[in-house]
């Protein structure tokens, strides 16, 4: 009977003479990309003169055969290399997927491609079970997902995606840093899932006998923070919300959220334009990003206008002189804008107008200020208008980006507000703030004016890596079970 | 404060204060929430820049800065003093009607300790030489509605402490700092593995089987997916498909959760870092965890000795010396030596006959152990009485029984035992490492006898995880 590709490798592994699985170390000298960097300049002859030796380890994907020569290449976290074996059976022996440690001479081949000549090799850890083939790729989606392993393995330019990933956070830290921000790590298990609008996870703790929610925010501690005396503070951290998942949206992501003492919404927006520059400069080192079907050009300066301002430039409505109720809904009825009980003031039409007709259309980065108050719980109101609350949104290429206020420190203004969201709540509306007692206590000390702001990272990491789906640059996303 | 508010309790303060506040709001005159004030100058700039004055120096420049309050003095009518806090530093604020340019009176009546203010002054030295600002004006940017607790009796209570953290940190002067260290040491870890080209990355904090260490788990449940998930108890296996993946060299600092109770040492939810080096054994890592821990105390400190409270300031203190290279225990010699017994050979640790020696071991002892008493915990609880207790210096401790570690590769030379090391610091585990199993024969055996020993009733054994141990056989390279 004929054996399959797997159990073939199976075999050779028990005819081995020692276990790869025994091996614990092997002391590489080199990388992929070093080994390119340093050593493309030279011609064949050079390289053969310097005899350069260098210790490598990675994992092979092709091995082909030409007379007595094998050529494989080997792939490690940085790149891959080609190796050049003369003469080895053994060699021919390995497996594609193999991992294996070589020590060998950096050369060139007769067509100029660099390689390393293998001098010596050992096998590190064998590869089982048959990778996918090359040439038919390994695209399917869940697929990828589910053994994401093999997808960086066969389409290593995701793994660019995670490096990206990590630059950009590492940016934002020292950006921060330089700005002398401290970074706190709050509570993820909280008594209120508060500072935002969402349901939660909620959870049992054995010995304590009480339930907690997975926090939905990080506002409501950071807040209390500068109630504490911290006057710049931040935190990158892992966010729940017990959603359903699409191209958009995990069951757990990161965000920033960073607060500043005596400042406003109008410094957080220039914080959060200065933090998009830093990061087209440091990473991207271009200004234009194609994204969501869209050429973007992240060039100063972005765009700022009024929630009512663009409404009135995209559907033609101006909401500034427009006070009374039933004429509001009566727009709203004849844009087919359907509400819930809860919607019904002035605030929420305006806020479903701008979802509904201009949204989608901010391609290019756009500023959105002066949201209603009804939407706004935790934000100051303006000075001269107390529907309206002193906040903005980033927009680009369509989806939000970022949020900030500057934040109310009220603490009466902020119980008003809040059993107003309750109140909300009654009418149908599920995703409210909840109501924070501690937070309100913590207000009743002094909290300082301040700013804040809050930016989706894995929304950001989309954006300069051009991908359109979530999942792509999260290292293990969120799949549904296999049954269903 | 008049005399009269001195004597009322905090209650009755926080009505008559909110009743006040509440009327400003109303009648904004001022408001006691304004929205923006202008600060060019922070406190601790301000002391750096203009600390060297001379006593009784008085600059015609204009600065404006904010903070809290914490102490108001009258000294007769024209003349009031304040204590200015923020950012762990203090300066006073020396108010005369002379210089101020709205009613004096009327600025001043309104303020109360605890207050938020914003001034708008000079920078000078009072005659006796203490650095001030007279202001020509002070504004009210957040009132604070409550008594403060006072400085004098402090903020003790642990309880109250940690629910008001707030409070902790505008009372008790070195929390503050305690949290700047945290930031600064979390920075050192970070900077220290990207200089190593590690990469930083995220991995699931919720997962459909809760595997990776030894606790136990909790459990929440997605709605729209209809799953029940795990909060992670670490985030090893994933780091290591990672691994797999092609990632060589991977770090995760992050949130870990551990259904358990809590002590002095021990939260539901806690920060770990964990990083995997593909090539590497737990010899290099014992090497790089040496020099990023003592460099990083050198680097905070300026030294490698600190002194240690572990019950409290007023408790014992302990001198832990970070200076490398740190010493390193072989865990069966040490006991042998200390309990002045010869274990069985490392190949029979895990047998019947073991377990019988240790019981007898542990009752002669006194050593308790609650059931189940396998071997893996039998031996543990000798270690944590007879070897652990010793370490408070960093110490590393190696030559663990394989038994005690399914995800750890077998020790090269000696059979039953494998590649692990701990180190404990004022006898406390900081770090947990091992060269990694990659055999996935192996790992899938080792897996079926944890959850074997579940069966039995221990509780925090783990489960098989399928996607990790497929994972496995498309080859870990020895990490």
């Amino acid at each position: 009977m004929e054996l399959s590709l797997e159990e073939l490798r199976r075999k050779k592994l028990t005819n081995l003479s020692q276990s790869p699985f025994q091996q614990t170390k092997f002391s590489i000298t080199s990388s992929a990309e070093k080994i390119i960097n340093l050593f493309s300049q030279f011609n064949k002859e050079e390289l053969a003169t310097k005899k350069q030796k260098v210790n490598i380890a990675g994992r092979i994907l092709r091995i082909r055969s030409f007379g007595n020569l094998t050529f494989s290449n080997l792939v490690d976290q940085t790149g891959t290399i080609q190796l050049k074996v003369s003469k080895n059976k053994e060699f021919m022996g390995l497996d594609i997927g193999d991992i294996i440690g070589i020590k060998g001479t950096i050369c060139k081949t007769d067509k100029g491609e660099l390689s390393v000549e293998v001098e010596e090799f050992v096998l590190l850890s064998k590869c089982l079970k048959p990778l996918p083939d090359i040439h038919y790729g390994f695209n399917d989606t869940e697929e990828r997902f589910r053994k994401r392993y093999l997808d960086f393995i066969i389409n290593s330019e995701n793994k660019k995606i995670l490096i990206t990933r990590h630059k950009i956070i590492q940016s934002i830290r020292q950006f921060l840093e330089q700005k002398e921000f401290i970074e706190i790590e709050t509570p993820v298990l909280v008594s209120e899932a508060s500072g935002a609008q969402a349901k939660p996870f909620i959870t049992h703790h054995n010995k304590l006998h009480r339930n907690f929610y997975l926090r939905i925010a990080t506002e409501i501690p950071l807040k209390t923070l500068l109630v504490g005396g911290f006057e710049k503070v931040y935190e990158i951290g892992r966010i729940f919300r017990n959603e359903g998942i699409d191209a958009r949206h995990n069951p757990e992501f990161t965000t920033i959220e960073v607060y500043q003492a005596y400042e406003n919404s109008e410094y957080m927006m220039n914080l959060t334009e200065e933090v998009f520059h830093y990061l087209s400069k440091k990473i991207l080192k271009k200004e234009e990003i194609e994204f969501n079907s869209h050429v973007i050009s992240l060039k100063n300066p972005f765009r700022k206008l009024s929630m009512i301002e663009a409404v009135k430039e995209h559907t033609g409505i101006d909401f500034s002189h427009i006070n009374n109720l039933d004429k509001v809904l009566e727009l709203a009825k004849k844009h087919n804008l359907k509400l819930e009980k809860f919607q019904k003031t002035i605030g929420h039409v305006i806020l479903a107008f701008f979802e509904e007709f201009v949204e989608k259309k901010l391609v290019q980065p756009t500023f959105i200020y002066d949201y209603p108050i009804e939407v706004s719980p935790l934000a100051k109101s303006k000075l001269d208008n107390k529907n309206i609350a002193d906040r903005f949104e980033l927009y680009i290429g369509g989806l939000e980006f970022a949020n900030g206020y500057s934040e109310l420190n009220d603490p009466i203004e902020q119980k008003k507000r809040l059993e107003e969201q309750t109140k909300q709540k009654e009418l149908g509306n599920e995703e409210i703030a909840s109501f924070d007692k501690e937070f309100l206590e913590a207000l009743e000390y002094g909290m300082p004016p301040a700013g804040g702001l809050g930016i989706g990272i894995d929304r950001l990491i989309m954006l300069f890596t051009g991908q359109n789906s979530i999942k792509e640059v999260i290292a293990f996303p969120q799949l549904k079970s296999k049954e269903s | 404060m008049s005399a009269h508010e001195e004597s009322l309790n905090p209650n009755q303060y926080f009505e008559i204060r909110s009743e006040k506040i509440l009327k400003l709001r109303e009648s904004k005159n001022p408001n006691p929430y304004p929205h923006k004030f202008h600060v060019d100058i922070s406190i601790p700039v301000f002391i750096q820049k203009y600390g060297s004055l001379q006593p009784g120096e008085h600059l015609t420049e204009v600065v404006n800065l904010a903070g809290r309050i914490h102490n108001k003095r009258a000294s007769g009518a024209k003349l009031r003093f304040y204590d200015l806090h923020g950012e762990g530093v203090k300066i006073q604020i020396m108010a005369q009607a002379q210089d101020s340019e709205r009613d004096f009176a009327e600025v001043h009546d309104l303020l109360r300790r605890g207050d938020i203010v914003g001034v708008r002054g000079c920078p000078g030295k009072s005659k006796r030489g203490e650095l001030s600002i007279f202001p020509k004006d002070l504004v009210l940017l957040s009132p604070c509605l409550h008594m403060l607790p006072k400085a004098h009796y402090g903020f003790k209570d642990q309880e109250s402490r940690y629910r008001q953290r707030y409070l902790d940190l505008i009372i008790n002067n070195n929390v503050r700092e305690k949290f700047i260290t945290r930031a600064k040491i979390v920075n050192y870890v970070r900077k220290f593995l990207d200089n190593l080209g590690f990469l930083e990355v995220e991995t699931p904090m919720m997962n459909m089987i809760a595997g990776g260490a030894t606790a136990k788990p909790f459990v929440t449940h997605h709605n729209d997916l209809k799953l029940d998930l795990f909060m992670r108890v670490a985030p090893e296996l994933y780091l290591k498909m990672l691994v797999v993946g092609g990632l060589d060299r991977v770090y995760e600092i992050g949130r870990q959760f551990r259904n358990e109770s809590i002590d002095l040492t021990h939260n539901p939810e806690f920060t770990t870092v964990e990083f995997y080096m593909a090539y590497a054994d737990m010899y290099d890592l014992m090497d790089i965890t040496e020099n990023m821990i003592s460099t990083m105390v050198k680097h905070i400190t300026g030294g490698y000795k600190i002194t240690y409270h572990p019950h409290g300031p007023e408790g014992e203190a302990y001198e832990i010396d970070f200076t490398p290279p740190f010493r390193r225990i072989n865990m069966i010699e040490r006991l042998e030596e200390k309990l002045g017994v010869k274990f069985p050979p490392p190949s029979e640790l895990h047998s019947d006959e073991t377990n019988k020696f240790l019981k007898e071991l542990c009752e002669k002892n006194q050593v308790e152990c609650s059931p189940p008493r396998t071997n893996a915990r039998l031996l543990d609880k000798l270690v944590g009485d007879f070897i652990e207790v010793e370490c408070v210096s960093p110490t590393f401790i190696i030559g663990h029984p394989q038994m005690m570690s399914p995800l750890a590769k077998s020790h090269r030379d000696i059979n039953g035992l494998c590649e692990r090391f701990e180190l404990f610091v004022a006898t406390k585990e900081v770090c947990n490492a091992y060269t990694e199993l990659n055999d996935p024969f192996d790992q899938r055996e080792r897996f079926e006898e944890q959850a074997r020993q579940k069966a039995q009733g221990d509780e925090e054994a783990q489960l098989i995880d399928e996607t990790f141990c497929t994972s496995l056989e498309y080859g870990l390279p020895p990490t």
